[in-house]
Order: C-alpha cells, then sequence, then structure tokens
C-alpha cells in the first residue's frame, strides 16, 4: 500500500516541495509589504551554495553543522535581497529590473557559480545532510508513514514556519500593520508606521527563506552542488504565492502540490502508465491552474480582491513639502 | 560651473585613454615557440562530475603530456546550434587550431567549412568531413560488464527488476540500455530492466525522481545512463545497490557502490593533438574499444562478490581478444521478434536500424518504450 | 520623536538636460570600478580584463559579428518591453512571445520555403508569421488585464513557462511538423526540421574585420525602433498612450479607451518579440530549437528588459544598448574559459545593471544633506534660479 502511485506521488510532492514551500513563503512576506522580488531564483542559488560550503568546511558531522549551514545560507540569502532592498526601497528603481538584475547577478552564470566553482565544491557529495530519522517501524505505518514520517527535518521545520507566519500575518499588531503597508502605503505612513522599515525587514526576511529553500535542495534533496541546482524552482516558487492567494497556508498546499506533479511523469512512467504527453500537461499544469486562480481573484464580483496587496510593485515615496 | 565640469571631463577621458593604450590586450605573448592552441567545448559544467568532467581530465592530462608546447582551454555550458557557434567563432579570433567538441550535434557541415583552418574533433557523431573526424568508442563493452554486476547484485537480492534511469530516447543510450540488460541477463537470467527517461543528459532532481519511481515500481538494484550521481545518493539512503556511468562515483555511494563504465579520453586526445601538430592529422572515424584504453571499468565496490568479479574479468578478457562480443545475434526485441540473426555482429555504422548507431529498439527484457 | 535623517530625497522639479547623459555614463563608470575591484579581489588584472572585454566585444576579427548576432534578439525584445513599459503595462512576456514568434515563423518558413535563394515573398510571410504568434500569445495577458484587470505581470510571466514548455514539447516530445524525422541524423537526436534555402534570411556583407554580415534581423530591429519613436511621439495613439500611463484616470477622463489602448499596446509588444522569434530561427538557428538548453536558456526576454530599462524606454537608446549588452555577453562568453570563471561574467554585468538602475534616482530625485546647526547643504550643484 506504501507503494501504490498515490502514497508515492504525496509523500514525493512533499519532498520535492519543501524548497519551493520556503521561498515561496519569503516572497510572500516580501510581496505583502509591496515589493515583487523577482531576484528569488538568485537568492535560492546563493543560499544553496553557501549552506553547502558550510557543511563541506566543517567536517563534524552533527546537527549542530546542519543548523549552523542553514543559518548561514539564511544570512547568504539575506545579503542579496539586502542588495534588491537597497535599490527598491531606498532608490526606488523599478522592482522588476532590479530584481531580474539581481537574478543575473546571483544566478547561474554569476556570483552562485563563482563561489561554488572557486570553492571547489563541485563533484562531491555533501559531508552531512539531512535524512529521514524518525525510526523505521514509524515511516512504515501504512499511508501516513511514508507521506508524514518519512521525511527529514527541514520538512519539519517548514510547517512550523508555515504556522508561525500565519499567526504573525493574522494575529499580531505587526502583521496587521504589514496588511496596511502592502495595501496603501500612504495611508500606513499616516497611521505612523514606518513604511521602509516594514519593507526592508519582509525582503530581508523574504531573502532569507528563499536561501533557505536552496539550501533544502543541497542539503537534502540532491546533496551535491553543480551550477543551477535549483533549476527554475524560484520562478515557480512566485507563481506559487498567487497561486495560494497569498496565503501561508495555501503555499503549503500548493507547494506539494507542484511537487507532486513534477514528480507524476516518472513514476507513471515507472509503472508503465502513458497518459499522452505527460511531462507536457503535468509542468503546464501549475502554471495555467496559477493564471486561472489569479483570473478569478482579480475579477471579483466585488471590488474587494481577495489577495493581492494593491500596492504590489509600487515604489513608495512620501511627500514631502 | 558648466565650464569647469567639461575640463573635468575632458581630463578624465584623456587619463583613460591613456591608461588604456598603454595595456596591450594581454592577448599576445613574446614566447619563442608560440604553443599550440586546442580548445575542447563541453555540453554542460567541466565539473559535472561525469560526462565533460572525463573530458576534461583528457584535456588536463594533453596538458601534463605536452607542457609549454600546447595551451589548452576549455568552453563550459554552450549549446548546440548558434551558442556553439560564436564560440567557434571567437576561439578561432583567438588563434586556436584545434577544436574537440563533446557533444552530438555540435559540429555541421557549414561551420567546419567556415572555418578551414580548424580541425573539428567530434564525440558521438557522424559527420567525416576534410577537417571533421568523429570519435566514440565501446563503451557498450563495459557497460554490458558493469551490467553483469547488477544482474548479480539482483540475484542475489531475488527479485527481478534492475532500474535504469536514462537520458534522450536516441541510439546511442538505447544501445547503452540493451547492452545493460545484455550483462544482467547473464547473470540474472530472466532480469528485467525498467527504464525511466529524464529528458536531460544532467538533472540531479530529475535523476533522484527517476531513481525513486523505479524503486517504488519494484527495483532492488539501480543503474544510469545519466551524468549526475543522484541516482547512486538516492540508492544508498534506501540502502540498495548501484551502478553508475560516466566516472567512478563510489564516494557518493560507499555502500551501493558496484561499478560503473568509466571513459578515458586522455590518450586519445594526446594521439590526436600530437598528430595535428607534427602534420600527420587525417580525418576519420575513431571507434575505441577496451584494449585501447578508451573505456574500461571503474574499480568495485564492497558488494561485488569474488565470483562475479572473476566472472566479470572472464568475460572482458574474452571480449578483449575477439572471442565474445554482445551485440552478436540472436537478439530479439521487446515484442520477442528476431531482430539480429544467429551469428551476426552488429557494426557500428552499417544496418540500419540493425546497426549500433541506428538502433532504435530495446532488447527483451527491458520494461519501456524506446520512444522517450 | 523619530530622529530626523540627516539625508532627505526630495523629488526634483525639473530634469536638467545634461543629467540625463551624465547619470547613466557616471553609473557605468561607477559600476566599473566596483568591478574593478571585485577582479583585483579574484586575483585578475582590471584594466587588462576590461581591454580584453572590449576587443572581444568589438575589435577582434569576427567579433562584430559575433556582438550582432548577440545583440538583434535582445533588440526586439528591448523593443517590445520599452513599448509596453512606456505604457505602464509591465509586459514581461517577450520571452514567451518569442518562442511563439519562433514557432510561428518556423512553420511558415517550412511550409512555403523551397529551393533557391532567399525569397523575398517568404521571408516576408515568415516576418509577419512571427509577429501574429507573438502578438497572439501578448493578447492574452492583455485580455486578462483589459477585461478582468488581471496583473499583466503575473500571468505574462507565468505564460513564459507555458510557452517554454511546449517549444520543448514540439522538438523533443512530439513527431511534430517542426520536428526533422527523415534521414539518419534525425534519428540520433531530436533537433528541428532545417529550413529550405529559400526562407532562410539574408544579411548585409561588410569587408570589415575580415567580413562580418549584418543581418537581416538587426536591420529589421533598427525598422522597429523608428516605427515604435514615431507612433509614441508623433502620433495621437501615442500621446494616448503616454496619457494612459501617467494618469489612468485622467485618461478616462478625456475620453481614452482604455481597454483598446491595453489591448493594442500588448499585441503590438508581443508582435515585436515575436518578430524576433522568426528572426532567431530565420537569421541565426534555421530550425527551430527546442532544446530546454538552447533558446530557452539565453533568456533573451528578460534581458531585454533590463536593456529596455537602461535605455529609458526611448527605441533609439534601447537599440544602442542593445548592441552593448550583446557586446558584453559575447566577450564574456569569448572570455569564458578555465582561467577566467564563468560566474564572474554574471557578476560584473550584474553589478553594471545594478549602478545603471541606482543611477536612475539621481535623475529623478534630488538628495538633500542636512548639516548640525540647521544650514541645509544640498547634495548636488543648484540649479540656476
Amino acid at each position: 500500500m506504501n507503494n501504490s502511485l498515490a502514497v508515492v506521488l504525496i509523500a514525493s510532492g512533499v519532498a520535492y516541495g519543501t524548497p519551493l514551500l520556503f521561498a515561496s513563503l519569503g516572497e510572500l512576506l516580501a510581496e505583502r509589504s509591496g515589493v515583487l522580488n523577482l531576484g528569488v531564483e538568485g537568492m535560492m542559488l546563493v543560499g544553496a551554495v553557501m549552506g553547502f560550503w558550510t557543511v563541506e568546511r566543517v567536517h563534524a558531522t552533527t546537527a549542530f553543522t546542519l543548523v549552523l549551514a542553514l543559518l548561514i545560507a539564511a544570512l547568504a540569502g539575506a545579503v542579496m535581497a539586502a542588495i534588491l532592498a537597497f535599490l527598491v526601497v531606498t532608490l526606488r528603481a523599478n522592482q522588476i529590473v532590479s530584481g531580474l538584475a539581481l537574478t543575473i547577478f546571483a544566478g547561474a552564470a554569476g556570483l552562485s557559480s563563482y563561489l561554488g566553482n572557486n570553492l571547489n565544491l563541485a563533484d562531491r557529495p555533501a559531508r552531512h545532510s539531512f535524512q529521514a530519522f524518525l525510526p523505521n517501524s514509524m515511516q512504515n505505518w501504512p499511508i501516513v508513514g511514508p507521506i508524514l514520517f518519512g521525511q527529514n527535518a527541514l520538512v519539519y521545520f517548514s510547517w512550523v514556519c508555515v504556522v508561525v507566519i500565519a499567526l504573525y500575518l493574522s494575529r499580531t499588531r505587526l502583521g496587521l500593520n504589514l496588511r496596511a503597508v502592502g495595501e496603501s502605503p500612504a495611508a500606513a505612513d499616516t497611521m505612523g508606521i514606518n513604511v521602509t522599515r516594514y519593507r526592508y525587514v519582509h525582503v530581508l526576511v523574504g531573502g532569507a527563506f528563499a536561501g533557505l529553500g536552496g539550501a533544502t535542495i543541497t542539503l537534502a534533496i540532491t546533496p551535491q552542488w553543480v551550477s543551477g541546482i535549483t533549476e527554475g524552482a524560484g520562478w515557480i516558487a512566485i507563481a506559487l504565492v498567487i497561486f495560494a492567494f497569498w496565503r501561508p497556508e495555501l503555499c503549503l498546499v500548493g507547494a506539494y502540490f507542484f511537487g507532486a506533479l513534477q514528480a507524476l511523469a516518472p513514476q507513471l512512467q515507472a509503472r508503465n502508465i502513458s497518459l499522452g504527453p505527460t511531462v507536457l500537461w503535468a509542468n503546464a499544469l501549475p502554471y495555467l491552474m496559477t493564471i486561472a486562480v489569479l483570473v478569478v481573484v482579480s475579477s471579483g464580483t466585488t471590488r474587494r480582491r481577495l489577495g493581492a496587496p494593491a500596492a504590489l510593485g509600487v515604489a513608495y515615496v512620501r511627500e514631502e513639502h | 560651473m558648466m565650464r569647469r565640469k567639461t575640463a573635468l571631463a575632458v581630463l578624465l577621458a584623456a587619463v583613460f585613454a591613456l591608461v588604456w593604450a598603454s595595456v596591450g590586450s594581454g592577448s599576445t605573448t613574446g614566447n619563442k615557440a608560440k604553443p599550440y592552441k586546442v580548445a575542447w567545448i563541453y555540453v554542460g559544467p567541466h565539473n559535472d562530475g561525469g560526462w565533460s568532467q572525463a573530458h576534461n581530465a583528457g584535456r588536463l592530462y594533453v596538458q601534463k603530456m605536452l607542457g609549454s608546447k600546447v595551451q589548452t582551454t576549455y568552453k563550459e555550458n554552450i549549446a548546440v546550434g548558434s551558442q556553439f557557434n560564436q564560440t567557434v567563432a571567437s576561439l578561432a579570433a583567438q588563434g586556436y587550431k584545434m577544436i574537440f567538441a563533446t557533444s552530438y550535434g555540435y559540429v555541421t557541415k557549414s561551420i567546419a567549412k567556415k572555418y578551414p583552418q580548424i580541425k573539428f574533433e567530434q564525440a558521438t557523431g557522424t559527420l567525416v568531413t576534410k577537417n571533421v573526424s568523429e570519435y566514440f568508442g565501446r563503451a557498450e563493452d563495459t557497460i554490458f560488464l558493469s551490467g553483469m554486476a547488477a544482474g548479480a547484485a539482483a540475484k542475489a537480492a531475488n527479485c527481478k527488476t534492475i532500474g535504469f534511469v536514462v537520458a534522450y530516447a536516441i541510439p546511442e543510450v538505447i544501445r547503452h540500455t540493451n547492452a545493460f540488460t545484455l550483462g544482467a541477463q547473464r547473470t540474472d537470467p530472466g532480469a528485467k530492466v525498467k527504464i525511466v527517461w529524464t529528458n536531460s543528459w544532467f538533472a540531479p532532481a530529475k535523476e533522484k525522481q527517476a531513481a525513486e519511481s523505479l524503486h517504488a515500481a519494484g527495483a532492488c538494484v539501480l543503474g544510469q545512463n545519466v551524468d549526475s550521481p543522484a541516482t547512486g545518493q538516492y540508492a544508498e539512503s534506501v540502502h540498495i545497490p548501484w551502478v553508475g556511468y560516466d566516472s567512478d562515483s563510489a564516494k557518493f555511494a560507499p555502500k551501493s557502490w558496484l561499478t560503473a563504465s568509466v571513459y578515458n579520453w586522455g590518450p586519445y586526445y594526446l594521439k590526436r593533438v600530437k598528430a595535428a601538430m607534427n602534420g600527420t592529422w587525417h580525418s576519420g572515424f575513431y571507434y575505441g574499444t577496451i584494449n585501447d584504453g578508451f573505456t574500461k571499468l571503474a574499480p568495485y565496490g564492497p558488494g561485488v562478490t569474488a565470483k562475479t568479479k572473476q566472472l566479470i574479468a572472464k568475460y572482458e578478457k574474452k571480449i578483449e581478444n575477439g572471442s565474445f562480443y554482445e551485440f552478436t545475434g540472436p537478439l530479439y526485441d521487446q515484442s520477442g521478434k528476431l531482430r539480429v540473426k544467429k551469428g551476426v555482429k552488429m557494426q557500428v555504422l552499417k544496418g540500419g536500424t540493425n546497426s549500433l548507431y541506428g538502433m532504435n529498439w530495446l532488447v527483451k527484457g527491458v520494461i519501456g518504450s524506446p520512444k522517450g | 520623536m523619530r530622529p530626523r535623517l540627516p539625508v532627505t530625497i526630495e523629488q526634483r522639479l525639473r530634469r536638467p538636460r545634461w543629467l540625463a547623459v551624465a547619470v547613466p555614463v557616471g553609473s557605468v563608470i561607477f559600476a566599473f570600478l566596483v568591478a574593478a575591484l571585485v577582479l583585483v579581489a579574484t586575483g585578475h588584472g582590471p584594466v587588462s580584463t576590461y581591454r580584453q572585454l572590449f576587443d572581444a566585444a568589438f575589435v577582434e576579427k569576427g567579433s562584430l559579428d559575433q556582438t550582432l548576432i548577440a545583440a538583434t534578439p535582445l533588440a526586439f525584445t528591448g523593443l517590445a518591453a520599452a513599448a509596453a513599459f512606456r505604457m505602464k503595462l509591465y509586459n514581461i512576456g517577450a520571452e514567451g512571445q518569442m518562442y511563439m514568434g519562433a514557432i510561428t515563423g518556423a512553420a511558415v518558413g517550412l511550409y512555403l520555403g523551397g529551393r533557391g535563394g532567399p525569397s523575398p515573398f517568404v521571408i516576408a510571410a515568415m516576418v509577419v508569421a512571427g509577429g501574429v504568434g507573438g502578438m497572439a500569445w501578448g493578447l492574452i495577458p492583455g485580455i486578462l488585464r483589459a477585461f478582468f484587470r488581471t496583473s499583466e505581470i503575473l500571468t505574462s510571466l507565468l505564460l513564459n513557462y507555458v510557452a517554454g514548455l511546449f517549444l520543448t514539447y514540439l522538438i523533443f516530445d512530439s513527431e511534430s511538423y517542426w520536428r526533422q524525422t527523415k534521414g539518419f541524423n534525425a534519428t540520433v537526436f531530436p533537433t528541428g526540421k532545417p529550413l529550405p534555402p529559400s526562407a532562410i534570411w539574408p544579411g548585409l556583407s561588410f569587408n570589415l574585420q575580415g567580413g562580418i554580415v549584418f543581418p537581416l534581423g538587426a536591420g529589421l530591429a533598427v525598422l522597429v525602433a523608428v516605427l515604435l519613436w514615431f507612433l509614441y511621439s508623433r502620433t495621437r495613439f501615442g500621446f494616448e498612450a503616454q496619457v494612459l500611463g501617467d494618469s489612468p484616470r485622467a485618461a478616462r477622463y478625456a475620453g481614452i479607451r482604455v481597454r483598446r489602448k491595453i489591448l493594442a499596446v500588448m499585441a503590438f509588444s508581443g508582435a515585436i518579440a515575436g518578430l524576433g522569434g522568426a528572426s532567431q530561427v530565420g537569421d541565426f538557428s534555421h530550425a527551430l530549437d527546442g532544446d530546454p538548453n538552447g533558446l530557452q536558456l539565453r533568456g533573451y526576454g528578460y534581458t531585454g528588459i533590463v536593456v529596455a530599462a537602461l535605455g529609458r524606454y526611448n527605441p533609439f537608446a534601447v537599440v544602442v544598448i542593445a548592441f552593448l549588452i550583446g557586446g558584453l555577453q559575447n566577450a564574456g562568453a569569448a572570455l569564458q574559459g578555465p582561467s577566467f570563471p564563468s560566474g564572474l561574467v554574471g557578476v560584473i554585468q550584474g553589478i553594471i545593471l545594478f549602478a545603471a538602475l541606482g543611477g536612475e534616482l539621481l535623475t529623478r530625485y534630488r538628495i538633500r544633506i542636512h548639516l548640525r546647526g540647521g544650514r541645509r547643504v544640498s547634495g548636488r550643484v543648484p540649479e540656476a534660479a
């Protein structure tokens, strides 16, 4: 039963969706503050390479090593995000172009590749990596075994993050202020909320999460480093935030759904099930569904839009006289 | 105010021009004898732990053996098509006289005609002209041997299914899959090889997903014809044996590692560069063998029994002295039809779909579609 | 009381002319200085590296040829982005629109082409087909924006992926019309069907640097730039589009048909990108390139957006900058090798882009520095009263 297609797909979806989940949570925070971060892919790649580097440098194979690697990956992502934040929040540069420039700077033909090659990180297995750690007996329980108990610590940590962020957005003062910043920065400003500070903090935290997402790939999913190892996950994360109506709990559902779709084609092949051009529609489906969601969300019969922060993508300038 | 600004601008420009002119372009050096410039072009990163890295090892071998007489360089991540053409153009402008193009489809008739002063050597292709030579080799022999190791492991585990992660549904990969299967069937008669296509030479995440899906579908041993060791890392995590490809990747899966077919490009590269340098270079079609060091088996892992090692050694010797060739008939395809008659040996280029380079059918025992 | 920052940023009331030139130049110089630091830190001499870059882009034999090849698609996608961004319609879909234009252009070329030299009829048909393909793909986000108020940023971005998957499917996963199925080589690796000789776009040969070819696509791009300039600065359509970009409300009060404008601009922008796709097929690859590591990895659509931004959406500036960035890309590829890690090229390109983008601020805003004691000192030269 645990080898049935459905169970395997869901378990795969959880595992492969985790980097998407981290990255999309980060993107969600940035977008809620009104900044469209198109540099996610670059931030993920830098986090991936720096997390891997940490594990290679620290020879001990303890849990501490992995935690340190995650911290450094998050820090690396945040540093990249700081560049973006400086450009779009302080210098009021166009957000789209700045994000793209950051992807060029940090991406597979840029900084992340440079660091990985110079630090000799290619062609070696990670000295230490995240593995499933719960007892085998639990992992073999029917259905919930592989799906819930067969995952590694990063997956469980991502669940904690989802809960924390959901509570932050809906229950705390800061989170509610964030809503105002994203919907109408001018109004938030008159209320005394420091728009600049909120944007900076959330873009930086967003970058940190993107870094974590990248580290998930090099430390858990395929514990090795090669240039461009995220293979477009950052862009999928941007789509995922939209698909999830800018809500963290839906990011989780969406990430696992996208992850499962990625695993669908090989699973069907291995079982000799042919459903036509599986690769094409399985890969295209997430994007098409996201577009459909977007249309529904933005053309609601009531004028109130259900998700997108109204000031997303617009630089805020306080008028001074 | 404006005048001061313009003066400043003019001064800056003058300083700039002075510095610029004083620095040479840096590409010419005053050496006594100009080194022979040879370039390698890779389809992936030079340190991918697989195909391109093996070529790079060959390049470094040439550089080591010929020292200052050659100047070698590489360009990585070059796609087939206009990117390749651009790369060749810039190499030509820098005076490179020989280019090793390490992927199918790189060298076209038109690009070869455009640069008659450059000797092109292409891997895995078929085009041969005055200045284009082709090279590849009988990796299928060592892949067959590595398949024997996989079959032995499957027999010991008493399951009849081996999973094989493959890239593109092209004759090269199909022939390698067939060789692997024939080898596995020697040590585990009746073994089945299930395949999953990733549609990429190098894609760690996709390869791991393919490995997972094969394992979930019943495979107890894994093998591959793709370039990253992701399959092996997965095999190690679920404690099943693994046969690699392209390079000795035992470090990625110390316990699961069985062996792999490995390319050794160095000797061929050295031979050809030397020939080009002393004017004896002719274009042709080189198909290397175990005998001339083109391919060999990587060192065994702990899971290969002494008995299996002996058996593999026996077959290797037979291949080397010509008394055994895995692609000798009778060979049946997946539907049971006889494709190659008894005693007939398949040729490299001749024979249409019954040639090594034209093979588009899978042998009996492979489960999966040859169309990708 | 929140502490007052010593620096405030005020919007300029007037933009001096010289600033429009000085700032981009200044920021590029600044970028080169920062990049020089990076180069020194990584053990490369900055001036010699820059010299090598320059030579590889413009001076060496055959370099202009390669620079033109790199610049042509960037000119198209840059113009496509400029056409839309000027109206604050953020079409990020040039990438996918280019793929679609390549598909339709290749289809027409394969169907109508035959023997003999390049045929003006076939090529014109390819141009039109490419434009139509891109236009259709660009109209999807356009329609969604005009009628459903869906953000075109997100829809056009998502459609890029769908277009890419479809492009790969046509060559790798199906026996489509575009795929080469005859001949021995077709079985060895999936490739696109080569265009018949009369569908191959000619170029203008110059006896420079040992013979360079000015691709037809490059010429078309310049034409498009002229057209775009004319459209936006000399026609009523352009004027209305500008108004719409600056203030949608004002445009509505003025009776400008907003929906029609959105559709028209997205269609036009998509068509330009599609034309770039047809140029890729007709000028350079001579077959449909469905390899995921080929056209789809070059990122012309996204780089074009950056080119457009650097050119402040002025069509002629966009073409010039496309040429310069094309040179930089070409030089980076030429420089790449064992002694010059490929990552470094992206780093330098990124720094240049950052500096140019950051410089944007200085044209629109003025920085005022407040000294202690109440005396205000302006951070820029005071403008003449």
